[in-house]
């Protein structure tokens, strides 16, 4: 427990450095943020103007469809704004930078992924709980799965991050095919799931585990399933782990780029 | 005629080294074709769900068809504005401004030549995507004839609206959130993943008026629906929009250029 508080100490240290290194340029952290709400916001107009001329897709209304987008949007957000270099791993890894990170007395990987911080995520994640509690208007067993589900998609993202930009360590730089990998995920997240069958669906709890992140989360959400609630974080620890091992198990095929830099 | 060749030979370049970077266009393809899918997934349960043999006057072939090539057109953009935005932070824009040509005709050039080629490998990859899926589409090669003559001022329109959102650099402190915005509004007030046929009519004509629907659907449409009359209209709307974009842009680069200072030394 006492490590799991100190863990959790050094991420809320890294948070707070992160933001205020970004308040610096406040202009441009600010004008970032509100960007990435109102693009957000842009697919909700789509999603609405589509619901409006066909009100169910499959079973799904478009309060399920918010309450994916809600889902993702946060969870990528919390991701992105508090573990950001796990987003760009493989231009790190592939560009040989990952020198200074290995210096730092603890663990690698928490270090490198707590020391960036994506400000647009912010908005991602704002939008997110804003959109959730403002339009699907939930009661608190709703409201308190959400919760949960937010921060297992943030967990599931942090994971698929790490596997996706450790491909570096594997295949040299593979900052073109991780972005790919890592958008494709993000995509398939953000459209309900009874669009997809057959081997499709497989790969949505597999290559590509968008399931975990709105799918189950949405199916626990409709019937209040602690059964798909369960299956949902389990999905999202698990990913968690197998990202952690890849990590460290393409670590050791790391090389140096001797590049010379400071970090502040 | 000088100038002209001068430009041609910065488009040719820009497009043979585009071809040069193919692990970069794969990666590119393998998106494309994922957000193909899920769009072709999304109108097929539609029209199977509603039972419908058409919707917002397209039938469920001419709708997949249509969605491939305003994908096709929105995937294709260069990060123009990107490479503006760059120019103006780094103070490069100053030595661009010294060299022999038009800095807007040059970053003009440059996108042109970069977007035809990404946009031809997107339409190969598309077209075999739909082809596969929903079939030939009826009178292709005259569909093909009319998306070849809007594309080019869809292009031009796109590549101004993106020079000015980098040339707000000269003015504000990160243009990345403006190119986001710019982006949405092809994708949604463009008619990129819906028809704009199937938006409220109340707001259906001044869509149709506004450059972002030029650059995607307008092109999509006379794509799967090539009618000489439709064509005429999206050609008058696009030089329309050409016209009046470019005046702005001429405006902002006029004052832009005054913000630059250089130093000798």
């Amino acid at each position: 427990m006492k490590k799991l508080i100190n863990w959790l100490q050094l991420a809320a240290a890294y948070v707070k450095l992160n933001f205020r290194s970004h308040l610096e340029y406040r202009g441009a952290f600010i004008s970032q943020v509100v960007a990435m709400a109102v693009n957000d916001s842009c697919w909700i107009v789509f999603w609405t103007l589509f619901f409006t001329r066909f009100p169910v897709l499959h079973g799904w209304t478009q309060k399920d469809v918010l309450t994916m987008w809600a889902i993702s949007a946060s969870g990528f957000g919390l991701a992105v704004t508090v573990a950001g270099n796990t987003f760009q791993l493989a231009r790190v890894v592939g560009r040989g930078e990952l020198d200074s990170w290995l210096l730092y007395p603890r663990a690698v990987l928490p270090h490198l992924a707590l020391g960036r911080m994506v400000p647009s995520g912010l908005g991602d994640a704002i939008f997110g709980y804003v959109l959730f509690f403002a339009f699907v208007r939930p009661d608190w067993q709703h409201m308190l799965l959400f919760l949960v589900f937010s921060l297992s998609s943030a967990l599931l993202f942090i994971g698929f991050f790490a596997i996706a930009g450790s491909l570096s360590f594997f295949i040299g730089n593979a900052e073109v095919l991780a972005e790919q990998w890592i958008f494709s995920l993000i995509t398939f997240s953000t459209y309900p799931s009874p669009l997809f069958d057959g081997v499709v669906k497989i790969l949505l709890f597999t290559i590509i585990p968008a399931g975990f992140v709105s799918y189950l989360p949405i199916d626990a959400l409709q019937g209040l399933s602690l059964k798909y609630a369960s299956l949902s974080v389990l999905g999202s620890a698990a990913f968690l782990a197998i990202g952690v091992s890849v990590f460290y198990l393409g670590l050791r095929r790391y090389e140096s780029g001797n590049l010379i830099g400071m970090r502040g | 005629m000088n100038e002209l060749r001068k430009y041609t030979w910065i488009a040719w370049t820009s497009a043979r080294s585009s071809w040069a970077y193919f692990g970069d266009a794969i990666g590119r393809v393998i998106f494309f074709s994922i957000i193909l899918y899920i769009f072709l997934r999304l109108w097929t349960t539609t029209f199977t769900q509603t039972g419908a043999t058409h919707l917002g006057g397209l039938s469920i072939t001419q709708m997949l068809w249509y969605l491939t090539i305003t994908e096709a057109i929105m995937l294709s953009g260069p990060k123009v504005s990107t490479l503006i935005d760059e120019d103006v932070r780094t103070g490069t824009i100053a030595v661009q401004l010294l060299r022999p040509m038009s800095y807007a005709y040059y970053r003009l050039a440059m996108t042109l030549g970069e977007r035809t080629i990404r946009f031809l490998v997107n339409l190969v990859t598309g077209c075999a995507i739909a082809f596969l899926l929903v079939g030939q589409l009826p009178m292709v090669g005259f569909g093909m004839l009319t998306l070849c003559a809007t594309l080019p001022l869809a292009f031009i329109l796109d590549f101004l609206g993106l020079f000015l959102v980098g040339l707000s650099a000269f003015w504000l402190e990160d243009t990345s959130g403006l190119l986001l915005l710019y982006s949405r509004g092809v994708l949604i007030a463009g008619g990129t993943l819906i028809p704009l046929d199937l938006y409220p009519s109340a707001v259906r004509p001044i869509l149709s008026w506004l450059p972002f629907a030029n650059i995607t659907a307008g092109p999509a449409h006379v794509f799967v629906s090539p009618l000489p009359q439709d064509l005429a209209m999206i050609l008058c709307r696009q030089i329309t929009g050409t016209l009046v974009l470019g005046a702005i842009a001429f405006v902002i680069y006029k004052q832009a250029l005054r913000r630059v200072f250089v130093n000798g030394g």
